[in-house]
Order: structure tokens, then sequence, then C-alpha cells
């Protein structure tokens, strides 16, 4: 399950032309799966994050000016990007200590 | 760790309503309209606290997924609007406002910051009641993040209140603009967020120089709406929510005076 999550976000799901690339990420446990994303540079992506706690969670990123409170069981679209190459850290606001994770734009 | 990140995460939300409270309050109190109004403000507040703390889920769904933010940057933009007529109210005594609406003006902004900021609170402390390991710490490091912020906002009144009354009341309108602008400048990254507005690449990062992670970082972002990597859209949303503030404090004097 896990895992296929975490594969799933390595792959482009919108590979169609024209469409905005798709990833996802999990929070489980509190942390992030995967922790790390690589994107296109100069490209907008859409991120959708799947909270699988029962507890509420904020994604934020203070690299990527985005901030989003995704319930328990739920999950959230947030869009990033278009993005110069770099690394840009996001964590869960909620959780800090464990909740980390970085974007990867190449 | 716990007990810190609670402080450090309930000390940002409070600081943000706490300063647009103070500062209605302390304005409020120089134009002699009292206090009255905000008590007011607190039953509707804490309900619409509740209620949005209550549908987040089914809100964060709505609009194919843009239900929070956009309501969020809604919130935001109707408190810099409510700001805006404040300022262009109280900028012009000397006409007789209407009182009672200024007044109204005032509690309408104050809830909409209360029930933003506090909703966030609310989420995050009930996310925790259920969790025994973690949930001392929480509601620890909550209470003394609150009280920090609380009391940030009754020192800046109190400085408001000992200051010169015409200076007082041109600092207070000069920090409400700001802060309002900022807002403004957040609802449009809320909106880049999920692709309502084009989201383009920063056109400077300061973040080397003032981090947005740092307390001075989380300062300026409290009052001046601090971005360390702005866009194009959000540099020119926050000088046309400065411009047309001025335009709300200065052109009534101005057309006086002609």
């Amino acid at each position: 399950m896990r895992m296929a999550g975490a594969i799933s976000a390595l792959l482009l799901a919108g590979t169609a032309w024209g469409k905005t690339p798709q990833f996802e990420i999990e929070i489980a446990d509190h942390l992030f799966l995967p922790d790390e994303l690589r994107i296109p540079a100069d490209t907008k992506v859409k991120l959708v994050v799947f909270n699988r706690d029962p507890t509420p969670e904020e994604f934020e990123s203070y690299e990527l000016n985005r901030e989003k409170v995704i319930m328990g069981g739920r999950s959230g679209v947030i869009f990033i990007g278009p993005l110069r190459p770099g690394l840009y850290p996001f964590f869960g606001e909620f959780n800090p200590g464990t909740a980390q994770g970085r974007i990867i734009v190449e | 760790m716990m007990l810190l990140n609670s402080v450090i995460l309930v000390l940002r939300e409070v600081l943000e309503a706490a300063f647009i409270v103070s500062l209605l309050l302390a304005l409020s109190q120089g134009l002699r309209q009292g206090a009255r109004w905000f008590a007011w403000t607190l039953p509707p507040a804490a309900m619409g606290t509740a209620l949005f703390a209550a549908i987040l889920d089914r809100l964060t769904e709505a609009l194919d997924g843009a239900g929070q933010e956009v309501t969020n940057a809604a919130i935001q933009v109707l408190v810099y609007l409510f700001v805006a007529a404040i300022v262009a109210m109280a900028a012009r005594v000397e006409a007789r406002p209407h009182w009672r609406l200024l007044q109204g003006l005032m509690a309408g902004a104050v809830t909409l910051s209360l029930v933003r900021e506090g909703a966030e609170i609310v989420i995050y402390i009930t996310g925790f009641a259920a969790d025994p390991a973690q949930r001392a710490a929480v509601f620890a490091g909550s209470a003394l993040g609150a009280g920090i912020g609380v009391s940030v906002g009754i020192l800046l009144y109190c400085a408001l209140r000992a200051m010169d009354p015409t200076r007082a009341l041109a600092l207070c309108l000069l920090l409400l603009g700001v802060i309002a602008s900022g807002m403004l400048m957040q609802a449009s990254m809320l909106l880049e967020q999920v692709d309502w507005l084009p989201s383009a690449t920063a056109v400077w990062d300061s973040s080397g120089l003032v981090s947005e992670r740092s307390i001075a970082g989380e300062l300026l972002y409290a009052v001046f709406g601090y971005e360390a990597t702005p866009s194009a859209l959000q540099l020119a949303l926050y000088l046309s929510g400065l411009a047309v503030m001025a335009l709300a404090w200065l052109a009534p004097r101005r057309l006086h005076s002609a």
C-alpha cells in the first residue's frame, strides 16, 4: 500500500500532452511518503496530499508559499510552480518533529 | 519538543488576530467610541470558529478542492475592505461619520480575523485531544502561546493609548493599512495554490537576508505580510492595497482643503 503510494508519487500521473503533471504524497504516522519529490523546473504541477492519519495535518512550506489544512482521512490538492531549479522543503505544521519533506526542482 | 511546537503554532495565529484587535480597540477608544462593539464580536466569533472548524473537511472538497483556500481568501479580502472603509471614516472625523457604521465595520473585521485564526487553533488542539501521549504538551503549549500573543496585543494597545492622541491615530491607521494590504497579498497566494490565479516565479528571494522561519521573519509577516519570495502579481496587489489605503486616508482631506 505504502510502496504503491511511493511508486505512484514518483511517476507522472498526467502523461497526456498539455495536462498538468500530477504527483501524490501520503501522510502516515506523521511522516510524508515519499519525503522527497522530484518535479520539472518551470512547470506547474498538481500535488495531491492524502492524509492517512486520523488526525489533521497542515501541509506548509515557506519556500513554496503554500499552507493547507488536511483533515484526518482526507486529501487535499495543492498546485505548485512554475519554480526555478532548487530545493524546496515542506513540513507538517502540526507534527514538525517528524513530518518533514522536500521537493527537488530540476 | 511538542510543547514548543504548540507555543509557536498558536502564537503565530494569535499574533495576527491580536494586532488587528488591539489596533481597532485603540482606534475606537481614541475616537471616543468605546470598546462595547468588541463584546458583540465574541459570540459570533466563537460560533463562526466552531462552525468553520467543523465543516472544514467538507469545505476543503468544495469547488473542486479549492473551497478551503477560496473561503480563507474571501475572509482576508473582506477584512481588507472593512479596514479600508474604517481608515476612510476615521481619517475624517470632522465630517461626523456614521459612528454606528464605523463600530459595525470594526466588529466585522475583528469577527472575521478571530474566526480565521481561531479555526486553525481549534482544529490543531482537537486533533490532539484524543492522543494521551501528546495531549498535555499540546494543551500547555497552546495556552502559553495564546497567553504570549494576547500579552503582546495588550502591550500594543497600552502603548498606543499612552501616546499623544493625534500620533496614536496616525500610527493606528498606518499599521492597519499595512497589515490589511499584507492580507490582500496572502489571499492571492491562497488563490494561486488552487490555480484560481496564475502562479509565477518569484521576483526576488530575500530568504538569505530575512528568513520567513526566523523570529524577525515571523514578526515582519504578521505586520507587513512579509514574503521572502513574492511574485510580480503579489507585489502589485500589495502596492495597490497600500495605494488604496493611502487614498482612503488622505484623499478626503485634500478634497476638503481644495
